[in-house]
């Protein structure tokens, strides 16, 4: 038996997928791999398709180089290449430049496949490793998790569908042919209505109406739909939200397609991070609320290592923020008197942005009409006080910021919003960019909507000039992502020299706020950042491939910082250490930064003219 | 006749000398010992493996405990081999003789010329000949490099950690015979490609 030589086996042991497997594994590799010394001489000898062989790094550094001679990745100690055509078959393109000299660990093709076949882990691995090469692969979507699915998955086709002037009787006696407990009314192809046989008991046979009358008097007119694009998800919020049970599933074209009802949901659900909100939003005190309001860090918990879309526990978690303030509004009307006027709560940040983690703060104000009176003011000074504390005490924050209801200068008329917005705009200095980056982020919550939308129509028509784009910009690039000259990664350290990498400030942030500039921009008036990249697709301000990149940054960096704000409770907030990363993750992650630092670059260029 | 062997050798010696380095196949041994004194002094261990092509083999690699060392005296300080582990090990016959198999048209290279004296010594004890094609000390080359350059020699200036340390390679604990013969084997390449900037080494360039 050959003998393994401890320097070598213990570096093996600690590389991925290595570390994961028996060691066995790690025994073979370190008992059959060839030491190679790799310079800028003898490098054209390595990385030939005539002789493929898995490359790992362990000292020494090399650029990676595709076949038109761009720097496709820096490899540094702990890095594999090679891979992609050992998986494939395919011919080598790549190219090595050698920047310092080193020892590589070369492992040939048939010992590659052993390992293969020996450890399911390892193939996995590479074939991941593969997958990620850039980020560019485009986002697999994981049809295990049922509140990930699409609408169109799950709803049982073909809409079963009258046209108004239908009798009751027709309607009856379709909805018993179909075996279905609602049906949909329309006409052309456009959703008028819909009847639902809970409707038959309490609006016709309750109270003696004529069956022979038409449909529509006893329809839900212009009822709550969804698209069959959606997530299930979505559509179980609104189910609850509004206690419904049926909600029709509409085409692009607004042309229904068939009903979803909530016990086809129901045979979705295996797990139920939904029926929380559903609670909540049935909550009748501030006790109660509080109760359920605890069981969400471990909810989520539980929930996300299920999920792969990551942007979906964002989405969870502004969505049981979204659920208590709405809740805490309802139960203080209850107690004190309806308001005495209408009026709109809103949140900004992460919550309109639909990206809260657990540590999120609040972020909200209050938008009231124009002609509130001062009496009208002191009422919603006492409902916002009450909302936001009862908020902290169900676990989210007061902001630090102030930037909350309960601040005097968070409460105005549209007039003083708007108002504000033009002085941030027009005096572009850092402090008002600060509060554009917070303040363009919106989304409506409780209250009047009809409020709400006037005043962002009117938003949406102040003018914004390049200075304020350029500003923008420029404060950007005045935030920058940790890495080093060389693509090292580079550390932060804290009061008690904890080396971290903040993975918010330094990653996450930076995508939000480009994805705003270019929102802003297009005129695209929507918060969530995933959303406003959709949206810029048909626009020409972002390549397609620039947005996907950013896109597939956005959605690593948030699964990453998620899974490790799960497992570490002692580090800053938003921060990982990049000790507990394994080498594909350190890679992953510095590729992922070297793209978010060329998105800003060329931001820089188009909109400050590069003038920094 | 003995002129016609003598010229042979020589003349082979010297076509030897003008392969260049990768057409070479070559052993690196290292040895861990009790003492300094070829004539008291016994092998503890002794590993070695092989670089073919320019890479080094780990396949290769063997590693042996001799278990009739008759005083270890104060060298476990050294290398960590006590008498519980001896007890484990082969004989000098059984090393001797997969050494010889090893060394078979193959180039031996090891940290200081005092290894050589030692497996000569084990050759005779054994009566199985070593034969390798020529010797190559990592040592030595180091030596003729830093003179050539004008540095100074310190005492400790051409320990093979010192050696690795110079070329950037990664730091190994020492004086385990395994490991040193990775680390001989990995600085061998390492000055091969410092000495050669642009052109072909040949093994003279090496002794």
């Amino acid at each position: 038996m050959t003998p393994e030589i401890a320097e070598v086996k213990q570096f093996v042991i600690k590389q991925m997928p290595f570390s994961q497997l028996p060691e066995a594994a790690s025994h073979f590799f370190a008992t059959h791999l060839e030491v190679v010394y790799l310079t800028q001489q003898n490098q054209h000898q390595w990385l030939r398709s005539t002789h493929l062989f898995l490359y790992l790094v362990r000292s020494g550094s090399y650029d990676l180089l595709s076949a038109s001679g761009e720097v496709i990745t820096r490899l540094a100690e702990g890095d594999y290449f090679g891979y992609p055509s050992l998986l494939t078959g395919e011919a080598i393109k790549n190219q090595l430049s050698v920047t310092t000299p080193g020892l590589v660990y070369v492992l040939t093709q048939s010992n590659f496949d052993f390992l293969r076949r020996e450890y399911k882990l390892f193939e996995q691995h590479f074939v991941k490793a593969h997958a990620n090469r850039l980020l560019s692969s485009h986002y697999k979507q994981n049809r295990d998790n049922w509140s990930e699915q699409k609408i169109s998955d799950v709803m049982s086709r073909g809409a079963v569908a009258l046209t108004p002037d239908a009798t009751i009787v027709d309607a009856a006696k379709t909805m018993s042919q179909y075996g279905v407990s609602s049906i949909i009314v329309s006409e052309n192809e456009q959703l008028l209505g819909v009847v639902t046989d809970r409707d038959l008991r309490n609006r016709v046979l309750a109270q003696e109406r004529d069956p022979h009358a038409p449909l529509s008097s006893i329809m839900t007119q212009s009822p709550k739909y969804v698209f069959e694009h959606n997530r299930v998800f979505s559509a179980l919020h609104l189910m609850l939200k509004h206690n419904i049970h049926h909600l029709p599933v509409l085409n692009e074209h607004h042309v229904p397609l068939g009903m979803l009802t909530s016990t086809d949901l129901l045979r979705q659900q295996k797990s139920d991070p939904v029926q929380l909100i559903g609670n909540i939003y049935k909550a009748q005190s501030v006790a109660q609320l509080k109760l359920l309001a605890a069981e969400i860090p471990l909810l989520l918990k539980s929930f996300a290592y299920n999920v792969e879309d990551t942007s979906l526990i964002g989405k969870l978690l502004s969505g049981l923020s979204d659920a208590l303030t709405a809740r805490l509004i309802a139960i203080y009307q209850q107690q004190n008197g309806q308001a005495p006027c209408v009026f709109s709560w809103i949140c900004f940040g992460s919550q309109a942005r639909e990206e809260q983690t657990l540590h999120s703060d609040q972020d909200n104000g209050l938008l009231l009409p124009n002609e509130v009176t001062q009496e009208q003011r002191t009422y919603f000074a006492h409902m916002s006080e009450f909302v936001c504390e009862q908020l902290a005490l169900c676990g989210i924050k007061r902001c630090p910021g102030n930037i909350m209801a309960s601040n005097e200068a968070c409460r105005g008329t549209a007039e003083q919003w708007l108002a504000r917005f033009e002085n941030w705009i027009y005096a572009p200095t850092p402090k008002a960019m600060l509060n554009c980056k917070i303040y363009f982020d919106l989304r409506f919550i409780e209250g009047s909507s009809a409020l709400y939308g006037e005043f962002t129509s009117k938003l949406a028509k102040l003018k914004k000039d390049d200075l304020f784009f350029a500003a923008m910009a420029t404060d950007i690039n005045t935030n920058s992502v940790p890495l080093g000259l060389f693509q090292q990664l580079k550390l932060e350290k804290d009061q008690q020299h904890h080396k971290f990498l903040d993975l918010k400030r330094r990653g996450v942030v930076i995508i939000n706020d480009l994805v705003r500039l270019y929102a802003l921009k297009a005129q695209i008036y929507k918060a969530n950042t995933l959303e406003r990249l959709e949206a810029l697709l048909s626009c020409d301000l972002l390549s397609k491939n620039d947005v996907y990149d950013l896109k597939d940054c956005w959605r690593y960096l948030t699964q990453l910082r998620l899974n490790h704000q799960l497992e570490h409770d002692h580090l800053p907030e938003n921060c990982i250490n990049p000790a507990d990363l394994t080498s594909l993750e350190k890679h992953q992650l510095k590729e992922a930064f070297y793209l978010i630092k060329q998105a800003q670059q060329a931001c820089a260029f188009k909109f400050a003219r590069g003038s920094l | 006749m003995f002129v016609k062997r003598w010229w042979q050798k020589v003349y082979k010696q010297f076509q030897l000398k003008q392969y260049e380095f990768e057409a070479l196949n070559y052993l690196v041994v290292d040895i861990e010992l009790t003492g300094l004194d070829v004539k008291q002094s016994e092998i503890v261990s002794i590993a070695w493996l092989a670089i073919e092509a320019g890479r080094i083999d780990l396949h290769s690699a063997q590693y042996h405990v001799h278990k009739d060392v008759k005083a270890l005296e104060q060298s476990p300080i050294y290398h960590g081999i006590d008498e519980s582990m001896l007890k484990d090990g082969a004989s000098l016959e059984h090393i001797m003789c997969n050494l010889s198999q090893a060394l078979d048209k193959k180039v031996l290279v090891c940290h200081s010329a005092l290894d050589w004296p030692f497996i000569k010594q084990a050759s005779a004890m054994t009566s199985i000949s070593v034969e390798p094609l020529c010797m190559v000390d990592t040592m030595a080359i180091e030596k003729k490099r830093l003179l050539s350059c004008g540095q100074p020699i310190a005492g400790d200036s051409l320990t093979l950690a010192s050696c690795r340390k110079r070329y950037q390679l990664p730091d190994y604990q020492t004086h385990h015979a395994l490991t040193d013969a990775l680390a001989t084997a990995e600085l061998l390449l390492a000055q091969v490609n410092a000495m050669n900037a642009g052109k072909r080494i040949k093994l003279a360039d090496l002794m």
